[in-house]
């Protein structure tokens, strides 16, 4: 029986979400001995509910309450969208820290730097992979080579591609840290039926339970932050899975609901002292948004591929992440292998009548590439809410409102082409290239991080700008999207500003 | 199932099986109750569970797929539209288009006018909508897995670590 805590405990952190920052940042807490109280709005689940079938596991894992314009994909669940992540993780690189220095003044963006540097960051990305297990660091030896993989190693070699790896991917080749070693299962984004796949749901959140300085709380939607007349925060009201409201009290918040749900409690917690939103003072919240430009290849191979056999992502080709203006845009994109289903695989390849379904009958004979690129955040890339329509926690629904920026195409079109040479240097046959597969499965920007307070909601920790115990943990910081995979930079700068409060803790100033 | 569905499912089937090609797969019991089948065509919401059923076999045809499967993917998109007004305001607006969309009612044309109707119609919108509803469906069919040689969930077999995750053998110097 975990640690429980009583409502009125004002000594308490209340961490919102229990995904890869919610569930970090808790468990980072607890184990320095900091008493939080985690809010889940999802329910706990256990390895024996994972079952290989997407549409399934999307019933029970993803967040499918009403939301208008640009679809984006996340969990309600305890962990969150660790549950449905491939394990890519990637480090961001030293420029992506620095967008607007590095980029200029694009026309239509809102770039800014980040507060601080790769190099300040890269001891907790050490952290990061060593909890995590990720691949080829800390002596953990790489992925194994799948099909999928050797397919794409081959043809990078041939189009004189130097840097692709097997390593990288927060999955165990080995059992580690209770963990069993993969099974080349497959389905890694429906959840991993034997937990070889990181998640929080059997790393982070059982480990802070073991410290007895934690309560999870599931069923538990977070409607709405309280402050005080100083505008410090107070508590966070909750609705149980009665529809029963509860209010938390709390020492400091941590919100970590992904941008969609971390911008509307922020919004719903408006006063008379925040009138446009808690910590809103920058008018920031909800703009910025970012996500990262995405597509996928696919062709028909010379033999048998058998992409479902195995991981979803088993390789990272680096060579076209960095910034080289010659190319005709602004950052870059790192090219992964990816296996998906049929019924993905048809939405990908389009077309209808005998030439699809001939392409699809080829299915084993697939080879599958994917890319995420860097995107420049836009004032236009929003989410916005209509209190005209509410959903059943009587929050008002939010639209999310997305469109590419030209870096983003001009991306686009140079990366399509080097898939397709990747695929066709092996013999592959009918090259289809497909704009946004995967789009809205990473978000990020809506909390920015920024030096300037009028640039962004959330300072170098974290720490929103106008409320000083009142954290963002998720994606939402990022102050630009980088190119890779996001998680694992997630996950650090959850480490790092759970460091941050126990030292403010430690000095009487949280 | 109710008398009414039985019926038009037999109408579905009539109508997934129309096409030469996959006439072998055809339940022929399926379709022997001839007042049923007359009574049928009177109908309205029939009639457009016959359209689906073509445009179903038409967006995907696979020799190699029972009709059975087909007629499954139609039952489960009309089930799925009687609850959802928007969905069934689509089937309307893609009946009334290929109706027009050839010199006779969609239903009445040969397939190859049938396969030039849903041609011409091919960029509206409601066709891509209906596409999704479709691949989500028959895509999703262990039977069609089957045809295509998936074999879908793995955990059960203790995934491919011992069988195969790794074993292509056509790449150059063997994939090393």
């Amino acid at each position: 029986m975990s640690k429980q805590f009583e409502l009125n405990d004002a000594s308490v952190v209340v961490v919102i979400g229990s995904g890869a920052g919610g569930g970090t940042v808790a468990n980072e807490l607890s184990q320095k001995g900091i008493d939080v109280v985690c809010l889940e709005a999802g329910k706990r689940l256990g390895l024996s509910d994972i079952v290989n079938d997407p549409a399934v596991m999307m019933q029970k894992l993803g967040w499918n309450d009403t939301r208008k314009g640009t679809p984006i994909y996340t969990c309600k669940t305890v962990g969150g969208t660790t549950m449905r992540w491939s394990g890519i993780t990637p480090r961001f690189q030293a420029h992506e820290f620095k967008a607007l220095s590095t980029y200029g003044q694009m026309p239509d963006t809102t770039l800014i730097d980040w507060p601080f540097t790769l190099e300040e960051l890269e001891p907790y990305y050490d952290k990061a992979e060593h909890k995590m297990g990720v691949t080829g660091t800390h002596g953990i030896p790489p992925s194994a080579e799948t099909n999928n993989y050797k397919l794409l190693k081959a043809a990078a070699k041939e189009l004189g591609y130097k840097e692709y790896t097997s390593t990288r991917t927060a999955i165990n080749p080995v059992a580690r840290d209770g963990r069993a070693a993969c099974r080349q299962i497959g389905f890694c984004h429906s959840g991993c039926a034997i937990g070889a796949k990181w998640s929080t749901l059997y790393t982070e959140v059982p480990k802070a339970e073991s410290t007895h300085h934690f309560e999870l709380r599931t069923e538990a939607m977070a409607v709405k932050v309280n402050h005080d007349d100083h505008g410090a925060v107070t508590g966070v009201v909750y609705a149980d899975s009665d529809g029963n409201l509860h209010e938390q009290k709390a020492r400091a918040v941590c919100i970590a609901g992904n941008v969609m749900e971390t911008t509307r409690l922020l919004r719903n917690s408006a006063s008379n002292l925040f009138p446009d939103g808690l910590a809103n003072s920058s008018g920031q919240l909800g703009r910025n948004y970012t996500r990262h430009l995405m597509f996928s290849t696919l062709a028909i191979m010379l033999g048998e591929v058998n992409f479902h056999r195995g991981t979803r992502q088993s390789g990272l080709l680096f060579d076209e992440q960095y910034h080289v203006p010659e190319r005709g845009f602004n950052g870059g994109y790192l090219i992964e292998t990816v296996a998906t289903d049929p019924v993905t695989v048809a939405a990908i390849v389009g077309g209808w009548g005998e030439s699809a379904a001939e392409y699809l009958a080829n299915y084993t004979k697939l080879g599958g590439l994917w890319v995420t690129g860097e995107d420049p955040p836009q004032a236009s890339n929003r989410i916005t809410f209509d209190d005209t329509e509410k959903d059943q926690y009587g929050l008002a629904v939010p639209t999310l409102h997305y469109s590419y920026h030209a870096n983003s195409l001009a991306m686009f079109e140079h990366g399509k082409k080097q898939c397709e040479a990747l695929l066709e240097s092996m013999g592959g046959q009918k090259p289809v290239t497909t704009l946004d597969v995967g789009g809205g499965c990473h978000n990020m920007g809506v909390a920015r991080m920024s030096v300037n307070k009028n640039d962004g909601v959330t300072n170098r920790w974290g720490q929103t700008h106008d409320v000083p115990n009142l954290f963002v943990t998720d994606g939402s910081l990022f102050s630009t999207s980088a190119a890779g995979n996001p998680t694992l930079t997630i996950v650090a700068l959850a480490i790092r500003q759970a460091e941050h409060i126990a030292e403010r803790m430690k000095h009487r100033e949280l | 199932m109710d008398s009414e569905t039985t019926t038009r499912r037999r109408f579905i089937v009539a109508a997934v099986t129309a096409s030469g090609a996959v006439a072998s797969g055809l339940n022929l019991a399926l379709l022997q109750n001839a007042s049923a089948w007359a009574s049928a065509t009177d109908d309205d919401s029939t009639a457009s569970a016959n359209v689906l059923a073509r445009m179903v076999r038409l967006y995907y045809p696979h020799d190699n797929v029972a009709d059975d499967v087909y007629v499954q993917t139609v039952d489960s998109i009309l089930s799925a539209a009687a609850s959802d007004p928007q969905l069934q305001q689509l089937l309307d607006v893609a009946h009334a288009a290929l109706d027009s969309a050839g010199d006779h009612r969609f239903a009445e044309l040969d397939a190859e006018s049938q396969l030039a109707a849903m041609t011409k119609v091919q960029d509206e919108a409601f066709f891509t909508a209906i596409k999704f509803q479709v691949l989500a469906r028959f895509y999703a069919h262990p039977e069609v897995w089957k045809a295509m040689n998936y074999p879908g969930s793995s955990v059960e077999h203790g995934g491919y670590v011992e069988r195969g995750f790794n074993d292509i053998d056509w790449l150059p110097g063997g994939g090393q």
